[in-house]
């Protein structure tokens, strides 16, 4: 890039709790500076998923490069991402930040600090980024600036009067914001001279172009036919072609320290490349690797099967092709009697879980089902091994178990003072242990230590139903602890079936069980055989429900004409029953193992 | 979709040249009014053009003699044949006649409220053998819910004419699962159809089609246990009373089993003449078109009337013969249809008890007769 040194380079993100308006603000900051034109313009242009503008959220961090003509005279190059707000997102936000000087912390002027603004300022200074308050939104009649603003002031350290105000929707302020990055983020401060060290960000695998992957060079440089080689996995690379994203990929001749950019990396396998992996030239290699990236730890877990299982291997290609664009996903495979072959996938939340299902279904034409959700347990057994427990069917026999552990997290939830009584209670219902409450603005927040497993659950839709939509929530892992849990099996028609086995909290058991076996009843339609349905643990049978054989299946009338009609029905009978899965003699619906999911609130009851 | 068979298959697998078919429906579709539940192809006006159709339905059996053999069977269906009155009726099985076996079966559809005495003494002398009549209830309010004109003494009339008239076997046509039938509704139909003696009974389940009357006015079919206690009752009280339950939907007295409805069932090649009309044979599946002018039209102008060909690959027709066989008392001769596509699928079927083999045969219990649909799903693969 002519004339660009890094004193004119700014790498910043905006990081936001869900919903404030980061991609909106996004939007505006392309719109000035040039980088898109009116006529390409769409809102979130950054989202470019199709799952993204569907359900109007960000899943995957974003990378563009733009230029600004400062009221200095000077034209800087300001590279930005723009991060996901959700909570199972935010190792997409650790990583943006470790490419970053700088960060646009954004406010709701209508709501304030919530849960995820606080996780992600805590991630930022951790960082040790130049962090810069906007608050957004003050169009909105029900902003309240000045309030908000001295909250997020006093959350930061910083003064009142450095808060930005604006719209990101109107475009108000946007340039005050374009004006404070050149002036309050510092340029990287990488060594122009030295051996190459790109960090690699983010990669894609693209149908054309093979594995793609997405750098900031901390030191030295790169042109293009560079022969590069990764420090992590002794990869050799060749840098085909390099470029930038402006936010379409666009070829250029070299990247230089400061900045960030993409390599056609000429590999055709994926699973080689890794995200947070160094890249160097292989004849002039840098001594250390940077820092790289913490290892994420998937939260959740469930079975991943090809409804049809001649559908297998495209599955683990699916799988590999999309963990390269996803680093948190991890899987093994699996074998269950009652679905056979397919993956036991980690993911960092359900939304991950619900994305990453429908991204292998939609962009690689698959038809997958997804066993129930559950944490990954920790079980000493009685000869003293330590044993990873990634789904129920791996749970060592009562016997020989020593002891169980399950994962806690640290839960802040954030909320309006006359709320806190029904948030406390949820919590106590879902076996939370109170650590600790203060206020923060005009609310409370609320910190409570929690089995995983509760909130994997929906203590995210019941916390939001019981404060009326008011509370937000955030989690971090903070540990295992010993638990009395107990494996509770369905079987079908006599038979367990291991996909619907569920992990459970003894005294839960028999509740879950009991509300388990009902929802069931509900979700198998009858069959031609009576189906009984029942819940046990070890052995004794605790709950049962029948669902009644079929007693009439039949088109009554059928004479010469209506053969081919007749004959089409029982296809679209057929049809249906694609939907289904066969498990020994009996047909179960997908829906049937999430139903755990939504048994909670009939445990109650 | 293979060759169609008179060319001759290729491979010569399973697909038989078509020898001339010995089973012959004609539809006259003709009537007063259109029923409440009724989606057949049927003229509500222009009982003028009367002649002319029947004119034009001998041209097209005359059109279509090389396919027509030496007939076994013949029906004569609706629509309301019997508003065609005798005399056309008797003109059209003169046609028919050098073609007609000499013990063959001539049914004809009655609507109870259209025939008397003499006109069934008439059909009878016509050379019809067999009468099924209309009665679909006999409780008046279940009558009007279907827009019935025959009353149950109509019916009843109906059939003690048709006695005295001399036929081989006089049947009636009843419906269970109509909306608002109750219990008791249904019990007068069981006592009232038996006390009447006939030889056969098609009793169906009512289905809601699009388009009429009954679906327009948003009428909900009863739930599966209803409706399955209304079967189960009709038919354990007409087995009871010494009818063999034959046919899924179907009743008849020692040696009174419909031939004509025999030949359908275990796919027997038949033709089909007149609007609306279907056959099969020879692996091609032929549908003329409603629209009596333009059929009238066409067989004056010596055109063949507009009609649709679907072709039926060996294993369609291999499924739909399985599909078919089920249905009967006598179930599936394996020797003669093929196998079904999951063989395992008959040894668990069987070891579950919805199913006996003996010989070639394949026959389903009592029980499985209520759920056939659900078996026939597991030996076959109806696929689109
Ligand atoms: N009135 C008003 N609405 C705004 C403004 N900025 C954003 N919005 C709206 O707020 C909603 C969320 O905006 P996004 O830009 O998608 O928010 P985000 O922070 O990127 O959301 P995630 O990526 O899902 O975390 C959209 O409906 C925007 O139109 C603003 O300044 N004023
Ligand atoms: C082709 S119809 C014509 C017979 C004659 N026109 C009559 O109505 O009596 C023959 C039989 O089909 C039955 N049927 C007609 N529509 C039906 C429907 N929607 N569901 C079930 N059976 C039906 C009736 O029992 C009727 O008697
Ligand atoms: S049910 Fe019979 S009489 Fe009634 S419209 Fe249909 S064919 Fe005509
Ligand atoms: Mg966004």
């Amino acid at each position: 890039m002519n004339g660009v040194t890094e004193q004119t380079i700014r790498n910043f993100c905006i990081i936001a709790h869900i919903d404030h308006g980061k991609s909106t603000l996004a939007d505006r900051i392309l719109q000035i500076t040039g980088a898109v034109s009116e006529r390409e313009m769409r809102d979130q242009i950054l989202d470019s998923m199709d799952l993204e503008r569907e359900r109007g959220i960000t899943i995957k961090a974003q990378a563009v490069r733009v230029h600004y003509t400062a009221s200095d005279g000077v034209t800087y190059q300001l590279n930005l991402i723009d991060t996901p707000g959700h909570v199972d997102f935010s190792y997409e936000v650790s990583r943006s930040l470790a490419a970053c000087e700088g960060a646009l912390l954004v406010v709701d002027a209508s709501q304030g600090i919530e849960a995820q603004t606080l996780a992600n300022v805590y991630l930022a200074i951790e960082s040790d980024l130049e962090i810069i308050p906007v608050l957004n939104k003050i169009d909105l009649p029900q902003a309240d600036p000045e309030l908000h603003g001295r909250a997020v002031a006093d959350l930061i350290g910083d003064d009142p009067d450095n808060v930005l105000r604006i719209s990101a929707k109107t475009g108000e302020g946007v340039a005050d914001v374009l004006e404070a990055i050149v002036a309050r983020i510092p340029p990287p401060e990488g060594e122009p001279a030295a051996p190459l060290r790109a960090l690699i960000f983010d990669s894609v695998y693209d149908q054309y172009r093979g594995v793609v992957a997405f750098v900031r060079i901390v030191d030295g440089g790169i042109r293009s036919g560079d022969k590069l080689y990764a420090m992590q996995t002794g990869l050799s690379i060749p840098a085909d072609q390099i470029g930038i994203m402006s936010p379409r990929m666009v070829p250029v001749e070299r990247l230089d320290a400061g900045e960030t950019g993409y390599i056609v990396t000429g590999l055709k396998a994926v699973g080689d490349l890794r995200v947070g992996d160094t890249l160097t030239l292989a004849h002039n290699r840098a001594a250390e690797p940077l820092p790289g990236y913490r290892d994420v730890k998937p939260m959740v877990f469930c079975g991943l099967f090809p409804v049809d299982a001649d559908d297998y291997p495209d599955l683990r290609d699916a799988l590999e092709k999309l963990s390269l664009n996803d680093a948190s996903l991890v899987w093994e495979p699996e074998t269950s009697q009652a679905l056979g072959f397919g993956f036991r996938c980690g993911f960092l939340g359900l939304l991950h879980m619900d994305i990453v299902r429908e991204r292998l279904e939609r962009e690689y034409n698959l038809e997958l089902l997804a066993t129930t959700p559950n944490v990954e347990y920790q079980v000493r057994t009685t000869s003293g091994d330590e044993v990873e427990v990634h789904s129920p069917a791996e749970l060592p026999a009562p016997n020989s178990t020593e002891v169980i552990r399950e994962p806690y997290v640290r839960c802040t939830v954030l909320v309006p003072k006359d709320h806190i009584g029904a948030v406390m209670e949820l919590c106590q219902e879902r076996r939370g242990t109170f650590v600790t409450m203060e206020p923060i603005e005009n609310r409370q927040q609320i910190i409570y230590d929690m089995p995983l497993a509760e909130i994997v659950m929906d203590f995210y839709d019941q916390l939001k139903s019981r404060t009326r939509g008011y509370a937000s929530l955030d989690y971090d892992l903070v540990g295992y602890r010993e638990s009395p849990l107990v494996k509770l099996d369905v079987l079908l028609a006599g038979d367990p079936v291991d996909a619907l086995s569920m992990i459970v909290h003894k005294d839960l058991a028999y509740a879950r069980g009991k509300a388990l076996v009902e929802r069931l009843q509900k979700t198998i339609p009858r069959q031609m055989f009576e189906v009984p349905i029942q819940a046990a643990i070890g052995g004794k049978i605790i709950a049962r429900e029948t669902v009644k054989a079929r007693r009439k299946d039949v088109l009554a009338k059928c004479y010469g004409g209506d053969i081919s009609r007749k004959r089409k029905l029982l296809e679209k009978q057929k049809e249906g029953k694609k939907r289904m899965k066969q498990v020994g003699r009996i047909e179960v619906p997908q829906e049937a193992f999430l139903s755990v999911l939504t048994i909670q609130d009939g445990a109650k009851k | 979709m293979t060759t169609p068979a008179h060319t001759g298959a290729p491979g010569g697998v399973d697909v038989p040249v078509a020898a001339p078919a010995r089973h012959l429906y004609v539809h006259l579709p003709f009537c007063a009014h259109r029923c409440g539940y009724c989606a057949f192809v049927v003229e509500t006006g222009g009982l003028d053009r009367r002649d002319d159709y029947i004119a034009a339905v001998i041209c097209e059996v005359e059109q279509r003699c090389a396919e027509i053999g030496v007939l076994d069977t013949i029906y004569l269906g609706g629509g309301t044949p019997t508003l065609m009155r005798p005399r056309r009726i008797a003109r059209l099985l003169r046609a028919l006649a050098d073609r007609t076996a000499r013990a063959a079966e001539v049914t004809v559809e009655a609507n109870p409220e259209t025939v008397d005495g003499a006109q069934l003494d008439a059909l009878r002398a016509a050379g019809v053998t067999r009468v099924s009549l209309g009665a679909q209830s006999f409780r008046p309010r279940v009558l009007e819910r279907l827009e019935r004109r025959a009353t149950a003494e109509q019916v009843e009339a109906a059939v003690r004419c048709a006695r005295r008239a001399g036929f081989d076997s006089v049947g009636i046509d009843l419906l269970f699962a109509v909306p608002g039938q109750t219990a008791a509704d249904l019990e007068g139909d069981i006592a009232r159809a038996l006390a009447l003696g006939v030889d056969h009974v098609s009793w169906y389940e009512l289905e809601i089609k699009p388009g009429t009357a009954l679906e327009r006015m948003g009428a909900a079919p009863p739930d599966e246990d209803d409706a399955a206690d209304a079967y189960e009752r009709i038919v354990d009280a007409l087995t009871a009373a010494g009818f063999e339950w034959y046919e899924t939907a179907n009743f008849a007295r020692p040696g009174h089993r419909a031939r004509h409805n025999m030949a359908y069932w275990t796919a027997a090649d038949h033709v089909g003449v007149g609007v609306g009309a279907v056959g099969t044979a020879g692996g091609l599946r032929r549908r003329n078109a409603p629209g009596v002018d333009r059929y009238v039209a066409a067989l004056r102008a010596g055109r063949e009337p507009a009609h649709a060909v679907e072709a039926l690959d060996a294993d369609t027709r291999r499924r739909e013969r399985w599909m078919l066989g089920l249905r009967l008392a006598d179930g599936v001769d394996t020797s003669r249809v093929g196998p079904p596509d999951h063989p395992v699928a008959l040894d668990d079927l069987e070891d579950a008890g919805m199913l006996v083999r003996d010989g070639a045969r394949v026959r389903l219990t009592h029980r499985a007769r209520f759920v056939q649909n659900a078996v026939a799903g597991r030996l076959m693969d109806f696929a689109a």
